[in-house]
């Protein structure tokens, strides 16, 4: 890394720099609102929102009541009204209570009027396994993705979180935007790729997948948390002579099969990293969707790697058999490069 | 009304301020991962349900659970073990502190706010399928309150007339959002009109104000009339979970409550005051509360984690997921 680099890299964590997103695209546009539990006054349970009310006041940063669903509609009917509204679903867990209003309301309404009516509505929620147990420590991306109508963007490094913040606030379009609870706190220093977070306001693409490390001999798509996790893991394996191109995946919906099927054309090995349940949900749809574009004789191996479909259980010991983290993704990538 | 004394309800609070202390320490010492939420300065509200309810009786928890499990007559030992994550726990160690379940004493937790009440209202539900005259308390916050299951259940509950007992302990904050910020009504007792439903707003650092209280609604609700919301007052002493950084509320305010509005020594001060206990004998069964604390607490420590390689069972009675 050069010494200009490092100078960029500010002493900033995640959460900030979420804040930082959408404190820009506040002040630009007037029609971006907030609503949910403890962004104000406390500024988010991870700081995600720090200062908001305080620079744009009560009524554009709302603390809702524990009303999920009351304040989840709220951002559609406001949506028609002509603001665009974020709304704060503190965990992805809490979905359950107001999935309603995201599915069937939000997601649909602008298909359903034959494109009249816009929906640019951010729903902001963090998942991630931290060690709070099965109804705490869930991603579900997989769950949003399969319902129609949303754009689901999961990111990885500071930059992306900053960047497709203020994408997804722009967007026209129903976007779910997952944070992982175990990156939020994570100062920008600490991280292997996307380190450099400009102050000044940009937008980073909603919908392309990154190559973030070049290799050989078997593509490792994931996203999120466990892209940090590979790109580790795929550090100790180059030394085992392994060459692991590394894809951090970004967006879940739409996925961007270009990236993913140039590298597998490539490898033609392919594995999917998912801190999701495995089943019936994005690693499948990955695997399906590359075989069927580069055909099954470019594809000669593929491995998934995710939560077994199983909750996430209380106890570490449990939770350590069950989450992908780099030392099972390693096992996972010697496996499948053993393969001939 | 139950025949428990001043005194006894006190030792039991004594016993669950030690209860929440030890998972302090466990919390200090990184055995409890996650975010634990502690009961510490509502203790009156829970030893005022004692007397009350029996095993046919279910109590419905949210994140905030310990002292009712206790008040629910859940053994501490098994119950610590759970929060500790260990294989000797209710579960297993596989729910965890916002995961408390233990069967035989109808006694359940939920972590998704809100969502305690539906619950609830299952029990009561099987109460008259069965034909049993229990009751079934569902306990929120007053944050939770504000979340839709409340409305919904307690208007069914209020159309079968099911024997719901809604307790909602009002400790003015939900997390960083204060009550009247909230709330459209000054009480929440006062929604239970709403409900056809008995309604009552307490005093929750006062317990047997509580317990006089809770003993009405719980008759309320078996005698068949309908649901009963009991609203008790207190302040959350602690932050939202160990680890909060607590900078929402006036510090002042809060180390001033907890300084002269603290509900252990307010009822200590009445035994000893009132009661005309003994000083002497009462700091014995004090201490011997504390060593019975203690002793869990160190016997807990001992105990394994789960077996790694049973992350995948039970997810089905028979059978694997995948
Ligand atoms: C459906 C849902 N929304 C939000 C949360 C996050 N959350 C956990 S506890 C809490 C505050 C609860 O306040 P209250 O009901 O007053 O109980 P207290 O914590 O004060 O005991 C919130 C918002 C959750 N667990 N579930």
């Amino acid at each position: 890394m050069s010494i200009a680099s490092e100078a960029a890299v500010r002493n900033v964590n995640v959460s900030q720099c979420v804040a930082e997103a959408i404190n820009l695209e506040m002040d630009r546009d007037a029609s971006v609102v907030m609503l949910g539990e403890d962004i104000g006054r406390s500024g988010g349970v991870f700081g995600t929102t720090r200062g908001l009310q305080r620079q744009f006041g009560p009524d554009r940063v709302r603390d809702t009541p524990i009303s999920e669903m009351a304040f989840t509609g709220m951002a559609v009917g406001l949506a028609m009204e002509g603001y665009r509204p974020i709304v704060e679903i503190m965990f992805v867990d809490f979905i359950g209570v107001c999935l309603e209003q995201v599915y069937n309301a939000a997601a649909k309404i602008p298909y359903m009027t034959g494109g009249a009516v816009k929906m640019p509505i951010v729903f902001k929620t963090a998942g991630g396994c931290i060690g709070s147990a099965a109804q705490h420590s869930q991603c579900l991306w997989g769950l949003f993705a399969h319902l129609p109508g949303m754009r689901i963007v999961v990111p990885s490094s500071p930059y992306d979180y900053k960047g497709m913040m203020a994408a997804a606030i722009d967007s026209d379009d129903p976007v779910v935007f997952i944070e992982h609870k175990g990156l939020l706190l994570r100062k920008a220093g600490s991280f292997a790729h996307g380190r450099e977070v400009p102050r000044e306001r940009y937008l980073a693409a909603l919908d392309r997948a990154a190559v973030l490390r070049p290799g050989s001999d078997v593509t490792l798509v994931t996203l999120s948390l466990t892209v940090g996790e590979s790109l580790a893991a795929a550090a100790v394996l180059a030394d085992e002579g392994i060459s692991v191109e590394v894809i951090d995946l970004r967006s879940v919906v739409p996925l961007d099969f270009d990236t993913i099927c140039a590298s597998v054309a490539k490898t033609g090995r392919l594995l999917v990293v998912d801190e999701d349940y495995l089943g019936f949900g994005l690693s499948g749809e990955i695997v399906t969707g590359a075989v069927e574009r580069v055909g099954t004789s470019a594809v000669r191996h593929v491995l998934r790697h995710g939560v077994p479909d199983v909750p996430v259980p209380a106890a570490l010991s449990l939770e350590q058999q069950i989450v992908p983290r780099q030392a099972s993704i390693e096992r996972a990538v010697r496996k499948l490069a053993s393969r001939s | 009304m139950s025949t428990l004394t001043l005194r006894d309800r006190y030792l039991a609070m004594v016993r669950m301020r030690r209860f929440e202390e030890a998972c302090l320490a466990g919390v200090a010492d990184r055995e409890i991962h996650g975010e634990v939420h502690l009961g510490i300065g509502q203790e009156a509200i829970a030893a005022g349900l004692l007397g009350y309810l029996t095993d046919e009786d279910a109590l419905v928890s949210t994140h905030r659970n310990h002292l009712h499990a206790l008040a629910k007559g859940v053994p501490m030992y098994p119950l610590m073990a759970e929060i500790f994550e260990k294989r000797t726990g209710l579960c297993g160690g596989f729910g965890g502190h916002m995961h408390i379940f233990d069967l035989p004493r109808r006694f359940s937790t939920t972590g998704i706010v809100g969502s305690t009440l539906p619950v609830a209202l299952g029990h009561a539900y099987a109460a008259r399928l069965s034909g049993r005259a229990s009751v079934a308390v569902g306990v929120t916050g007053d944050g939770g309150a504000n979340a839709g299951g409340f409305h919904e259940s307690l208007n069914i509950a209020g159309s079968l007339r099911l024997p719901l007992v809604v307790l909602i302990e009002n400790n003015e904050w939900a997390i960083s959002v204060p009550f009247e910020e909230s709330t459209a009504t000054a009480t929440l007792a006062e929604r239970a009109v709403s409900y056809r439903a008995w309604g009552k707003r307490v005093d929750g650092l006062d317990v047997l104000a509580v317990a006089s209280a809770f003993g009405e609604a719980v008759d309320y609700a078996r005698s068949g009339l309908g649901p009963a919301v009991l609203e008790a007052t207190c302040y959350r002493f602690r932050g939202h979970y160990e680890g909060d950084p607590d900078m929402y509320r006036p510090a002042g305010d809060r180390d001033a409550r907890r300084r002269d509005r603290d509900p252990l020594l307010i009822t200590r001060e009445s035994v000893v005051v009132e009661g005309g206990a003994d000083p002497v004998s009462l700091a014995q069964e004090e201490q011997a509360i504390a060593d019975e604390v203690d002793t869990v607490l160190a016997a807990v420590r001992r105990d394994l984690m789960p077996d790694g390689m049973q992350a995948r069972d039970h997810v089905f009675t028979r059978g694997t997921a995948r």
